[in-house]
């Protein structure tokens, strides 16, 4: 080659093709660095978001606990009265047993140390005495959570070095702590509360059940209407409707609606559904519709790129063999499409998950302390549930915002997941 | 070229099965079939030549009315099978393709079982009451695809598995598994290695003493090799149309001489 060149002759072609090379490569190289500090950039964001909801939420998973040998005392705890009782004063008593140290004569020093019982510890005293009344005049074994203060105090989110009148607990709680974890009291586990309480006022009480429960009913609701509703939609456009200004029209509303920002689909909802139909505030049967307004147009368009690309040789040899233009359609089309079509449908399902303000709008940020049974019950969703946490004031309640916040992650890492599971199985069949 | 013309001898006794007259064809304001006037022979294999874009496809296509899945498309003038004008308003297009089955340039059968892909005509147009009816014409069907022997092992494995020359001769099988009379093939061999196209062709000699059998083809050999009659068209005209020996020996339109000598398409 560069004996060629090199020749007589002034300007061969090759002499100007190496000539404009290098400032190709040079141009590729650029391209390629930008490509990749892109993709660093994109890289680095999710891992700082991973990073700080981990870092912060992990706590959350884990729970400190207070075991205690109670004795349950007639005196205090009458059979006939039941479910009342001094229960409170049934389990200070027990805690008293282990510090001796804590003058019982003096209530304001007894109150500053049953300060460690969270709110939740007689109502499961009383459940459980209430469920089996022979417990009374026996001594029981019971782990309870502590109170969100000594929650802290274990996860080492409570620093011993800041100046008393600044701290949440006191030196003496401190210390009765102390003894308390020597005797081998305080222990902490996985904290399955987190899953299967609703919410609560104590963050070291409040859990998540009631919304999942509320996401999925929702979400169900959701894709009951859009997939069946969006799919309909989609076959007609896409196969049967005549080629027209109509079907244009139509075509380029479709998309536009994918791109209304959400809340206006909560302020619709909430006029239409609420404002109309009469339908309840805060239930998940109205979040499902209002996700599904904004998920239908997601399905339409998905489904509509998945019939595209079933390749006309398919509706050829079904038409060539004397099939209907609807014996084509659902016979083949529409079950050749239909990996793509489920791939469309989950990321829009995913996007639904995540979404909040539409549901803030029909009041599904209402504090509910119960989970709920069906999609009529009021309840919470995730995304709004992480919204009224990190609303909340108290210290504990960061870390379940955090912990909530890996659970919805941890839901669209998933749904995701199969979306490209399903893509790359289906991919290409004929 | 000897037993070619034997065969032609016997063609011409046979009767018209398809007839065309003054068919037109527009593609919106594309005027892509002028003014065709054929008659095609029962049990002949009938040979569409012609350069590229000159209509071939677009002609086989108005005999099983496929055409009228194209929405700009347009057909105008007389076409009659065994005397029955296939665009009268009594015919169902569908009815119509069971009876006129078709073939694709690339081999395209459903990406279901070998099985499936045979049993789907029959299945749809209630052919068969019984398992063992579907069995047999499915059998039947594969074996007159000359294919039977390859796959009767295999019968519910993909059809898409097959080679492509294997592929092909499974679309022809469902094409005659709707017991058609008319089998059209638009370049049928144009994506098969010339084993496969052997076979194939040897398959289409067979198929013509059941059927009528018209053929699209770009190559002038393979239009000799399997067919008894030839029409060539140029710019969506019917220029010439004979016994295969006759168009290929002494073509009398000065153009199709010239694109049998190659000199055009
Ligand atoms: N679906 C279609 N829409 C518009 N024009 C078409 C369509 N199919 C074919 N044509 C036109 O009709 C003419 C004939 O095409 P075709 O029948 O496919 O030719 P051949 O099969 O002989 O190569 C060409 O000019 C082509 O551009
Ligand atoms: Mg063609």
């Amino acid at each position: 080659m560069t004996d060629i060149s090199s020749g007589s002759l002034p300007l061969t072609t090759t002499d100007k093709v190496r000539a404009s090379l290098a400032k190709r490569h040079r141009k590729q190289r650029i391209l390629q660095a930008f490509g990749i500090a892109a993709i660093s950039i994109a890289f680095l964001m999710l891992f700082i978001l991973l990073w700080s909801q981990i870092a912060t939420g992990y706590k959350a998973f884990m729970q400190t606990n207070i075991t205690l040998d109670i004795f349950v005392d007639p005196a205090e705890i009458d059979v006939d009265r039941l479910p009342r009782g001094d229960f409170d004063d049934v389990l200070t008593a027990a805690l008293l047993e282990k510090l001796p140290n804590v003058d019982v004569t003096d209530r304001a020093a007894v109150r500053e140390a049953s300060g460690i019982f969270s709110n939740g510890a007689q109502f499961d005293l009383r459940d459980r005495i209430v469920e089996d009344p022979s417990l009374i005049g026996q001594t029981i074994n019971m782990r309870m959570p502590v109170s969100d203060p000594y929650d802290q105090l274990y996860k080492e989110l409570l620093d011993r070095e800041t100046p008393e009148e600044l701290r949440r607990l006191n030196d003496v709680q401190i210390a009765n702590y102390d003894q308390l974890l020597d005797a081998g009291a305080i222990t902490s586990k996985l904290n399955t509360d987190l899953i299967t309480n609703a919410d609560s006022r104590f963050p070291e009480l409040a859990g998540l059940k009631g919304a999942l429960l509320g996401s999925f009913w929702a979400l169900l609701v959701c894709f009951l209407v859009a997939f069946p509703l969006g799919i309909g939609a989609a076959v007609y456009l896409e196969e049967f409707a005549p080629k027209n200004k109509i079907s244009d029209f139509i075509e380029v509303n479709i998309n536009n609606l994918a791109a209304v920002p959400s809340v206006v689909f909560g302020l619709l909802a909430l006029s239409v559904f609420i404002g109309w139909f009469g339908l309840p505030r805060s239930v998940p049967f109205v979040g499902g519709l209002t996700l599904a307004l904004m998920t239908m147009p997601t399905i339409i368009i998905a489904t509509r790129a998945a019939l595209k690309a079933v390749p006309p040789s398919i509706r050829e040899a079904a038409l060539g063999v004397g099939a209907s233009k609807q014996q084509v359609v659902f016979g083949h089309v529409v079950p050749l499409a239909m990996p793509g079509i489920l791939t469309g449908t989950i990321i829009g399902l995913a996007q639904a998950l995540g979404e909040t303000a539409p549901l803030l709008l029909i009041g599904m940020n209402a504090f509910i302390t119960s989970a709920p049974g069906t999609p009529f019950d009021s309840a919470t969703a995730l995304p709004t549930q992480i919204f009224i946490w990190a609303d909340s004031p108290e210290r504990g309640f960061v870390s379940r915002t955090s912990a909530a916040i890996l659970v919805l992650l941890t839901f669209l890492i998933m749904m995701n997941a199969i979306a490209i599971y399903l893509r790359s199985k289906f991919e290409r069949k004929w | 070229m000897d037993d070619l013309r034997t065969v032609s001898k016997d063609v011409d006794a046979n009767n018209t099965k398809i007839s065309a007259k003054n068919v037109q064809v527009y593609y919106g304001d594309t005027h892509a079939i002028k003014d065709v006037n054929v008659e095609i022979k029962e049990r002949t294999v009938t040979a569409f030549i012609g350069p590229s874009g000159c209509g071939k496809s677009t002609f086989l296509r108005s005999i099983n009315r496929m055409n009228d899945t194209i929405d700009i498309c347009r057909v105008e003038g007389d076409i009659r099978i065994d005397g029955k004008d296939i665009y009268d308003r009594d015919v169902d297009p569908v009815q119509l393709r069971a009876r006129v089955g078709m073939v694709f340039q690339k081999p395209n059968p459903f990406p279901k079982s070998i099985y499936d892909n045979i049993a789907y005509g029959p299945k749809i147009h209630g052919l068969a009451k019984t398992k063992a009816e579907m069995d047999e014409i499915v059998e039947k069907s594969l074996r007159r695809g000359a294919i039977w022997n390859e796959v009767k092992d295999r019968l519910h494995a993909p059809g898409t598995g097959l080679s492509g020359g294997q592929q092909q001769r499974l679309c022809i099988a469902r094409a005659i598994a709707t017991e058609p009379d008319v089998l059209l093939m638009d370049e049928p061999c144009s994506a098969l290695d010339p084993i496969a196209t052997s076979q194939v062709e040897e398959l289409i000699d067979q198929l013509r003493e059941s059927y009528t059998v018209v053929i699209v083809t770009h190559s002038m050999q393979q239009a000799a090799r399997v067919s008894q009659k030839t029409a060539f068209f140029h710019l969506g005209n019917l220029v010439e149309y004979g016994n295969t020996d006759d168009i290929f020996t002494n073509p009398k339109d000065p153009r199709t001489e010239s694109y049998i000598s190659g000199r055009i398409g």
